[in-house]
């Protein structure tokens, strides 16, 4: 039974019940007041009929303008202009139809034409706007609601694409030094050449199949930071001093691929990179009941560009944010005079 | 005719490489490197070179800084990783610039250029052996105006203007501010060919259209691109004298 209703157009479903309930109501209270005749049926006929069709046809004309599709204001004086126009028409055509058919009441017949058509027109006008009324707000709602979901998909779409691109930035400046240096080593030193060679490998390879995760261990992500920092020893020569200390346990916690490597990549590029006479890096872990610290901490100066921070470290919050919610935590502060640490705290279990 | 050449890269793989690949060119003879631009400011000043490779990324200060801190700016030559974009920033020069790992072909490209050119400023180099203290007219000055930069041969500036401790450059169609005070140009300018005309202003002789009487007994000078400049009367004698001999 609900699956047959169902089938039926909603429009018509609406305009059925729209009608029934119109004639149930002059019933109820043509019982009440004792009006309920033959010529009250006859006429309540005609009113249904006339209104069933015109209002249809009125319908027809809205979707020939295009009304839905314009703008609020003009919608809503559009609605009153429609519902007016069709009063004058149901209410004409009502008046001369029960004058030709006879079912005129006592009453009325006294009156001059036009005060008929008036009197038909106004009541009209009435069932019209309220037709019009349930038209519009229906069409409203459920415009609403589809741009509801439509909005819904695209912040998902959104949120997907910009996993993607900030997940594979890795700096092609780094990597033309990178074989910069590795050039001039093939005649300084072939076996390191070759080293080297085997870990650029390993960063682009990584850098390539982080797009399809959305976590890693973090020993996975360490061993492309050690790759990146091996380049970086090349590159700095004795300008460069890493430190690890990371505590065992902490090896297979999750970590977004490359969030570690970016900010290593930070720490050269506006640390050690900015200094003359270069500087240390120390990449610490620890664990804690239910989260873990991750941190780089490097020699150099904090800059912020007028409060805002760099591209690396706002998608680092981002990620952050975008994976675990709130539940996960990104700074970056001046420790000391000469040196700056970056701190992340991620959630052991995911869910 | 053989150019003498300084390095300057913080990276000392990417010196050796480079220097690797010079030993090729016995036209360019390496006299000097250096692993920043303060190191590189100073064996400039000492080695005077004709030529320079320079990085852009460096510790502390840009490439670009270290050309605007020069007062002579000798050839250069950009070596750089990834830096298409600042190199963007050169409107019309002859520059040239080489990506790293350096592709032997647009090296000896390079090269060939710049010795084409020495052709052309072969009587100019005389001329600058002879006062190595003043700039002469195919010297040319880095100017970097916010975005901007140019290499601006001498010859082509046709006035200097002070504003405060800086001196509009006028050029062309173009007239960035340098930061450096109309007094200490004065001292570095050859006087043949540029003149001080008053307090504010430093006029290229050669590109003077029109000198007429201005009341006072000074002079007014129309100038190729339309400026026209007060002399007063003091270096309005000065004038005349220079240019009737």
């Amino acid at each position: 039974m609900l699956n047959k209703l169902n089938k039926i157009p909603k429009y018509w479903l609406f305009q059925g019940l729209g009608w029934t309930l119109f004639t149930g109501i002059n019933i109820f209270f043509a019982l009440t007041y004792n009006l309920f005749d033959q010529q009250f049926v006859l006429r309540i006929s005609l009113y249904v009929v006339v209104g069933f069709f015109m209002s249809h046809f009125m319908r027809l004309v809205i979707k020939r303008i295009g009304l839905l599709q314009k703008n609020l204001n003009l919608q809503l004086i559009g609605f009153v202009l429609v519902s007016f126009a069709f009063a004058v028409l149901i209410g004409t055509i009502e008046t001369y139809t029960s004058m030709l058919l006879n079912l005129e009441y006592k009453e009325e017949a006294r009156f001059e034409l036009l005060q008929k058509i008036t009197s038909n027109m106004f009541t009209s006008f009435i069932y019209l706007f309220i037709w019009n009324c349930i038209y519009f707000i229906y069409h409203y709602v459920s415009e609403s609601r589809k741009n509801q979901v439509d909005n819904l998909q695209l912040e998902a779409l959104v949120k997907s694409l910009e996993l993607k691109t900030i997940k594979s930035h890795i700096n092609p400046h780094f990597i033309f030094n990178a074989l910069n240096s590795i050039r001039a080593l093939i005649d300084e030193d072939p076996s390191r050449a070759r080293q080297a060679v085997t870990g650029l490998s390993n960063i682009l390879r990584s850098s390539m199949q982080s797009d399809q995760l959305e976590i890693i261990t973090l020993k996975k992500e360490l061993d492309i930071v050690k790759d990146y920092l091996a380049l970086e020893l090349i590159r700095f020569e004795d300008r460069l001093k890493v430190i690890y200390q990371i505590e065992e346990e902490t090896l297979d916690h999750p970590i977004p691929p490359m969030m570690l490597q970016t900010l290593v990549e930070n720490a050269i590029k506006h640390g050690i990179g900015k200094q003359v006479e270069g500087g240390q890096i120390t990449i610490a872990t620890n664990e804690d009941e239910g989260f873990y610290t991750l941190r780089v901490i490097n020699s150099g100066i904090l800059e912020m560009q007028d409060g805002h921070e760099g591209f690396g470290l706002q998608s680092t919050s981002n990620r952050l944010s975008l994976i675990f919610g709130d539940r996960a935590l990104f700074s970056i502060t001046q420790t000391d005079a000469k040196q700056v640490e970056a701190k992340v705290i991620i959630p052991l279990n995911l869910i | 005719m053989r150019k003498t050449a300084v390095i300057i890269d913080d990276e000392r793989l990417a010196r050796n490489e480079l220097k690797k690949m010079l030993v090729d060119y016995p036209e360019i003879e390496v006299v000097g490197e250096a692993a920043n631009v303060d190191e590189a400011h100073r064996i400039i000043e000492e080695l005077n070179p004709e030529l320079i490779f320079l990085d852009i990324q460096m510790p502390v200060k840009t490439g670009f800084d270290l050309l605007e801190e020069l007062e002579r700016v000798p050839i250069v030559v950009f070596t750089t990783a990834h830096d298409e974009y600042a190199l963007k920033a050169f409107e019309v020069n002859a520059l040239d610039y080489l990506l790293k790992p350096i592709d032997p072909k647009r090296l000896s490209d390079a090269i060939q250029k710049l010795m084409f050119q020495d052709d052309r400023d072969l009587q100019v180099n005389e001329a600058r052996s002879e006062n190595r203290n003043f700039l002469s007219d195919l010297d040319q000055v880095f100017v970097k105006d916010g975005e901007k930069c140019w290499f601006v041969k001498l010859a082509e500036i046709r006035l200097f203007e002070s504003v405060g401790n800086y001196a509009r450059v006028f050029f062309g169609s173009n007239k960035p501010l340098i930061l450096k005070s109309l007094n200490s140009l004065e001292e570095r300018l050859d006087s043949k060919t540029f003149f001080r005309a008053n307090r504010k202003h430093i006029v290229n002789l050669r590109m003077i259209e029109k000198v007429e009487p201005f009341f006072n007994g000074g002079l007014l000078l129309e100038i190729k691109g339309g400026e026209k400049i007060e002399v007063s009367r003091r270096q309005a004698v000065r004038f005349k004298e220079m240019m009737s001999l």
